[in-house]
Order: structure tokens, then sequence, then C-alpha cells
């Protein structure tokens, strides 16, 4: 299926996301999508009265400061309309930044889902969940979704633009609720927690040879205390399920919707794709595509490709330098119609890659034009902001 | 010389103009093989090697072992990425040469190397016994060891990969024993600012020569003068974040050229060539 990309007439990604309650921005890692959800929820509280929050993961520094934000765990900063407006950017809603603390979340999900405080307090202070909490695969992702899905609950904001990790995996944080709530409920962890209570003769025969194993790999000391820490964990599987299943069906239902954020670059293009197909496998709302970074159309202009090259070429140099009446320095100027050449190069891949686009994906495209300068203030935001 | 993928995205193996690979090395170009890991074709080797289990199926009990060491706890998993590196680098020949003069790890993002690179030194807290011991002390020593390998930082001349870049340059510097090698900043476009080449674009965006330089470049002069502008606007947008790497880093900065090509050996000689010319 293909539907044409964003024109004139195309809403911008503000009108097209701002009604619902969740907006997810995903993408690989270095396309600018932390700079593109805060400025699609700068964009959706300057067209609505609604009151937007951007959970952000880790902005550039200048960033979270011009966003008002000094650290990571911060409470959550409304952003200054006063501030805003003199950007450029008037507000009728309300902006509320804040950052991911990943540690806080996990910590709130054990104590929440405990049988009772001491079991709690077991897990909070053993060494093997400072690790989990810290590296699991998944951790990070599976925080920003229960983050997303705790301030949902509270119901204090009308619309939440979440700016996912940058994961190994970039896909990892859509099945991230149901992967935890496997590995706390993991056959393998049952059988490592039984030996704690029952001692290596009663335990399952099957699970014999595993544990002979991790008895060699780890050494008994180690895999004891392994034991106690899963016999704690597992306690936490019921609530960790339910929960699970609850932002599982958040992130299908019908107030939520997706942004993939891509730039036109090979590899984060083809991670865009993988998305977009991974979204529709999983029943996920996708709403748009924002494709960010796009080089101007001029750069294909098939005039300014013959200069081009004509600048390249040492006798063109020498010619203009004859018309011109002026000594051109032949290295000077085959430079220059080499950096052209190269641009160009570049813009022509942009425009096969969003033909491309256009045929895989049948929601808008919006485009983000190339801005020179770095996002790193609000003036910054507010243009791109304008662009959506 | 064995260069090592470990994602298991195809696209070194494409980047070398070879189709994607497994986890037996390919022989891609001549005295260049690849390899592309995975935590699962790594345990299982490791279990066939060190406890003689043959493969096993999804559905056998073991199949959960591997989840949770994949999915689990990170060290594990770390651990089988690095293992399997140590173990190729240790691999000889029947003469005792080595197998591999050279492993070139295209490995994961800046954010997630270190807990790779210590996985060893972290797990050997926890593992005081067992046969994983000395296994974890064999792999440290190789990560730490400076005449066997080195970490090389790649970056962009934009804000964020350069403080990551340096965030873990000063990780690696003040808080671990491993070695960097040279660091690479990727994807620079040539200078376009000399005096000279500044006095040709104002010449030729000058409207009183407009017409001569049409003469010999054509209607498209103007879009020319727009594209070099562009250019030098990148160039010099990109120049403060290069500045602050180069500065900062205890190890010299290697620029490597952006590279207009489709992903694939043509772009992996170009970028090659660019480097040879570093010298």
């Amino acid at each position: 299926m293909s539907r044409p990309l964003a024109g004139p007439d195309t809403p911008g990604l503000a009108a097209l996301v701002g009604g619902l309650e969740v907006v997810v921005c995903c993408g690989s890692g270095g396309v600018g999508k932390t700079t593109l959800s805060a400025a699609l929820a700068a964009a959706i509280a300057a067209t609505s009265d609604r009151r937007v929050m951007v959970l952000t993961i880790d902005p550039a520094r200048r960033l979270a400061t011009a966003l008002g934000m000094s650290g990571i765990g911060a409470d959550p900063v409304t952003v200054p309309a006063a501030r805003l407006r003199e950007a450029g950017l008037p507000l009728r809603g309300e902006l509320v930044a804040a950052m991911l603390d990943q540690k806080s979340v996990w910590d709130r999900m054990v104590e929440r889902h405990s049988p009772n405080r001491q079991v709690a307090r077991r897990i909070l202070n053993n060494r093997f969940y400072q690790g989990i909490s810290d590296a699991f695969v998944g951790s990070h992702e599976y925080a920003a979704m229960e983050a997303l899905y705790e301030l949902h609950e509270e119901s204090e904001y009308d619309c939440l633009v979440v700016d996912t990790p940058p994961s190994r995996s970039a896909l990892d944080f859509l099945e991230a609720p149901e992967r935890i709530s496997d590995f706390v409920g993991a056959r393998l962890l049952s059988w490592l927690a039984r030996p704690s209570r029952l001692g290596f003769h009663a335990m399952n025969l099957a699970a014999a040879p595993l544990l002979h194993i991790a008895d060699r790999l780890l050494g008994s000391e180690l895999l004891g205390e392994l034991g106690d820490f899963v016999a704690d964990l597992q306690t936490l599987y019921g609530g960790v399920q339910q929960r699970a299943r609850a932002v599982s069906r958040l992130l299908r239902s019908s107030r939520v919707g997706f942004v993939v954020v891509t730039t036109l670059e090979p590899a984060a293009f083809a991670e865009a794709e993988h998305f977009v197909a991974k979204l529709e496998e999983l029943s996920m709302p996708l709403r748009a595509v924002v494709v960010n970074r796009v080089l101007p159309g001029f750069l294909t202009d098939e005039a300014a490709i013959r200069a081009a090259e004509v600048l390249a070429d040492h006798r063109g140099a020498q010619a203009l330098g004859r018309v011109l009446d002026v000594a051109v320095d032949p290295v000077a100027a085959a430079s220059l119609g080499r950096s052209h050449r190269l641009l160009s190069e570049l813009a022509q891949r942009d425009a096969r890659q969003l033909t491309r686009l256009a045929r895989f994906v049948d929601v808008p495209t919006i485009q983000v034009p190339l801005i020179t300068a770095p996002v790193s203030d609000l003036e910054g935001l507010v243009r791109v902001a304008a662009a959506l | 010389m064995l260069a090592v993928e470990v994602d298991a995205k195809g696209d070194l193996a494409e980047a070398l103009g070879h189709p994607p690979v497994g986890f037996r090395p390919v022989v891609v170009q001549r005295n260049l093989s690849v390899i592309a890991l995975h935590p699962e074709d790594s345990f299982q080797e490791y279990l066939a090697i060190f406890f003689k289990i043959p493969r096993f199926t999804r559905l056998t009990p073991l199949a959960g072992v591997f989840d949770f060491v994949a999915t689990g706890v990170p060290g594990p998993r770390d651990m089988l990425m690095v293992g399997k590196i140590a173990h190729e680098e240790r691999r000889r020949e029947t003469d005792r040469r080595p197998v591999w003069d050279l492993i070139v790890v295209d490995a994961t993002s800046s954010g997630e190397i270190l807990p790779q690179l210590t996985a060893a030194r972290s797990m050997r807290r926890l593992v005081r016994g067992g046969m994983l011991g000395s296994q974890l002390d064999f792999v440290d020593a190789m990560v730490t060891n400076h005449r066997k390998t080195a970490l090389c930082i790649t970056a962009l001349a934009e804000e964020m990969p350069v403080a990551e870049a340096l965030e873990l340059h000063d990780e690696v510097v003040e808080h671990t024993e491993i070695g960097l090698g040279p660091c690479f900043l990727n994807r620079t476009l040539a200078s376009v600012s000399s005096p000279r080449q500044r006095r040709l674009v104002e010449l030729l965006a000058d409207a009183a020569h407009a017409q001569a330089a049409a003469q010999v470049l054509g209607d498209g002069v103007e879009g020319l003068v727009a594209g070099v502008r562009l250019a030098d606007a990148l160039n010099r947008s990109g120049q403060p974040f290069a500045r602050r790497l180069a500065a900062r880093m205890s190890v010299p900065v290697v620029a490597v050229p952006l590279v207009a090509a489709r992903p694939g050996l043509a772009t992996t000689r170009a970028v090659a060539a660019s480097m040879e010319g570093e010298g």
C-alpha cells in the first residue's frame, strides 16, 4: 500500500497526534528522536489547550538546560510559557518536561508487587537486583514503559509524549513488558529457587543436570545466594504479569499512537523499516513517520550538478578564470565542485529513500528539513516544532 | 584477519561485499573473514567445548537456560560475546601460529560497550569459585592487555555523539585498565572556507559576473553556490564539536570523510583509502 508524502495540504504532526493521550516516538539512535519528541510536545501545546508532558530519556545537556531540566531524576518541570513565546512559540496549553529515572521506576515496581515490606527490602538491597535493574536487557525499555503507564494512570496530563531509549535493538521496548514478566516467571528461575528451599535432592529431575552445570560454573556458594534472590523475585510474578498485560493493552489501544522517527541515512532508514513492520506485527498503532534532516531539493537540480562537474575539472576552472578575468585556483575550484557533488549525491539518495518510504508506509510522512545549527536552545526547538 | 559483528544485523558482511554470515567465520575477501556473534550460538558452543553437551533445540530445558543467560542478568550475556572473541583470539593453527593476526570488532554502542568489556571483571567479583573463575580471568586479561586490545571510539561532529564519546573516553581512562586506540571522527565534510574558496564563491554569487560564469558553468551557478554554502554551513556547525573532541581526547583523532555511496564494498574501500591517506 502506498500514500503520497506529506504535501502542503497534509496536516502537521501535531494535528495528527495531538488528540491522543500517549504518543510514543521511536527510532534508532542518533536520528534526533529526543529533540523531535520535545519539539512535538511543544507543537501540541502550541496548537491546543492541552497539558502536555514530554518524558525524555537522555537529552543533550544544552537542550535539557533549555527545557529547564538539570539532571536525571529531576522532578517534572513546566517550561515557562513566556520563554517559549519569546522564542516564537506562544502556547495555548502547557508544556511540562521530565526525564526518566530508571532506578526509581524499578524500585517502585518492587515495592508495589512485593508481598510485604520485608521481601521488598531484601530484593532492593540484593546485589543481583542492582545488576538487573541497571543493565537487564530491556530494563531501560521496561522502565520507560512503566513510567509511561504510571503517568497515564495518574491522568495529570492530557497528552504524554514519550521519547524511547536508544536500545541495542531499538525495538526492545515494544516487547519489554512481556519480556520482564517472562523473566521474573521463567521456569529456570523456579529451578534455581527450589534448592535453597527444598535442598538439591528434592528438586525436579529435569533440573538436576542444569544445576550441576550451574554448580560447576558458578560454585555452590554463589548458586545458593542466587537461589535465595530468585525465590524472593518470584513473589513479584503475579503483580508484574498483571502490570505487563495492562501496559501491553495500553500500547495497543486507540488512545496511543506511535511515531517512527528516522533519517534517510541507510542504517537508520533500514531500522525504521523494521520498526514499521514490527509495529504492524504487534498491532501497535503507527500514526506517522517523521523523516528528519532532509536535504533541500535544490541539491538535485541538474543544471547545478552539471556546473559542479565543470568546476571540479581543472579545464573548467581555467575557462572560468578566463571569462571572469581573474586567477581561479583550480584546486579550490575542484574542492567546491566536489563538495556540491557530495551533497547532491546525498540528496539524490534521500529522494530515492523517500520514494521507497512512500511504498511501505500507509500513514502520513512528515519531512523535517536539515537545520545546520545544532538544536540546543528553545529557539532551535521552536524551529523544529514549526516543521511539525 | 577476522571482522566480528556483535548485533548480527548482517551489515558488516555486506559492507565487505558479502551476504550476511552466521556464527562460523566466512572468508569474504582475501585474508579477511567475517563472523556474526549471537549469544545463543555462543552459549551452545561453550557448552559443547566445556561440558560436551551437543547442540540443543528450543524445545529442550537447555533452551530455558539460554533464555536466562541471554536475556537475564547482563554479565553472562556480555560474557558470551566477549568470551567468544577471546576464544577466537586464543585459537592456534597446528603449527601454533595464531589463526587470526588481527580481530576487529564492530562493537555495541558507546553507552553499552563498557559493561560488555568489563563483564569478566564484574562477574569475577561474584564468582569466587567454579571453573568459570579462571575463564573470567583469561577474558579480563585479554581485554586489559594494551598490547592485545585497543578500544577505538567513533564519533560524529555533533553535540551528543561528541559528548558520549568524551564520556566513554573519561570512563575508560579513569575507571578501567582498557587501552585506547585512535578515535575516529566519522562522516566529516571537507572545509570549503579557505580564502581562495571563499573568494571564488563570492565571485560566482556576484550578479555582475553571472552572465560570464554561465558561459562556462551553464545556468546552474545559483544552485551550485547554494550547495557549496550549505556544505560550508554544515562543516562549520560541526567544527566546535570536532575541536572539542580533539582537545579532550588523550589519543589521536582521525577524521574519516563522509562518503555518499550506498553501503557496500565500494564505500568501504573509499573509507579505507582515506584512512591509509591519514597515515
